[in-house]
């Protein structure tokens, strides 16, 4: 992976995101980050936006700022995303609305604005992300796994949309790593959830990056609207 | 930025992606951008698209072609280079108030 590259990764003030905007700054690249909140990772190649991904306006403001300053941008990593975990018949439809909201509303949005940066450099890779949630069917996970549902259509329409200007579009959908997102799940629940997967164990960040870096690396110029599922799940 | 110097943009960008096609013929406001008479077809358009709005970024209007104004439309903007500049110069002026 060439060092002078930029990637853009959003949701990285904690979590995989977090990790990621490390991970990627210690191989070198440009990573410009964003998140609701403010970020306290300080490096000197590393930009963040406090924005909504959701918020259409603060999207396309962010990424007209990012080709102004820095003219192209190689690689997109949609990492936010939320949560919530409850049964259909007692979640309100506010949270599913913020669900969707996020994860597909901002991958989509995200998609859509950093394409045109990447269509006119001819370029380009954008990795979504997904869950096994939505395979295993997981009950609770309803509005979750539908939203991640949705970014796995996304990623299949938007790879053959996207790949005249040869901008390859695939996703990655992890199991459960240890994160906030289900720190606050009950024990005996994860560990049903982490039976149902054909490796029975948490993933790791480096499960993840492991994936990334297939798809981001030059030669997978050939891989399009795939979907990965870590754990063996599929 | 008045009416003629977006015409100007507007025309200059089809220019361009015709010369990259060998799409003959030349541009002016009344050049159909879509439908049966148009040289264009949906990905050429796509892609004109994109340069018009990038250049009006790089000028510092970040204005957005793909609205839900534009879509929603009765008769959309997208019909010939002339609606097209009304469109932007609309979009251009409610971004500056």
């Amino acid at each position: 992976m060439d060092t002078n590259k930029i990637i853009l990764i959003t949701g990285t003030r904690k979590g995989i995101g977090r990790y990621l905007s490390e991970y990627y700054l210690e191989k070198g690249l440009v990573v410009i980050g964003c998140s609701r909140g403010e970020s306290d990772l300080a490096h000197p190649r590393y930009e963040h936006f406090c924005i909504d991904v959701a918020d259409e306006k603060r999207v396309v403001e962010m990424i007209a700022a990012v080709r102004k300053r820095h003219g192209r941008i190689d690689y997109l990593l949609n990492n936010a995303g939320i949560a919530a975990m409850n049964h259909s018949l007692l979640t309100p439809l506010s949270v599913v609305e913020r669900i969707f909201r996020t994860n597909v509303f901002g991958t989509f949005l995200f998609c859509r604005e950093v394409g045109k940066v990447m269509a006119k450099s001819k370029a380009g890779r954008i990795v979504n992300f997904a869950t096994v949630a939505t395979p295993l069917k997981l009950e609770g996970e309803s509005a979750y796994a539908a939203s991640k549902a949705a970014i796995v259509s996304l990623t299949q329409v938007l790879a053959r949309e996207f790949a005249p200007f040869h901008i390859t579009v695939n996703a990655l959908g992890p199991t459960p790593v240890y994160t906030d997102l289900v720190r606050n799940v009950p024990k005996e629940k994860m560990e049903r959830l982490l039976q149902m997967q054909t490796i029975r164990r948490f993933g790791t960040f480096e499960d993840i990056s492991n994936v990334l870096d297939f798809f981001l690396q030059d030669g997978s110029r050939f891989i399009t609207g795939q979907v990965i599922y870590l754990g063996g799940v599929s | 930025m008045d009416g003629k110097k977006i015409e100007e943009i507007v025309i200059t960008a089809f220019n361009e992606y015709f010369e990259t096609q060998d799409i003959q013929g030349k541009v002016d406001a009344d050049t159909v951008l879509f439908g049966e008479e148009s040289a264009l077809d949906s990905m050429g358009l796509v892609n004109v698209v994109i340069d018009i709005e990038s250049f009006f970024h790089a000028e510092g209007y970040n204005i957005s072609l793909t609205s839900e104004r534009a879509m929603s439309r009765k008769s959309s903007p997208f019909r010939t280079v002339s609606t097209l500049v009304d469109f932007i110069a609309e979009l251009i002026d409610e971004a500056s108030k």
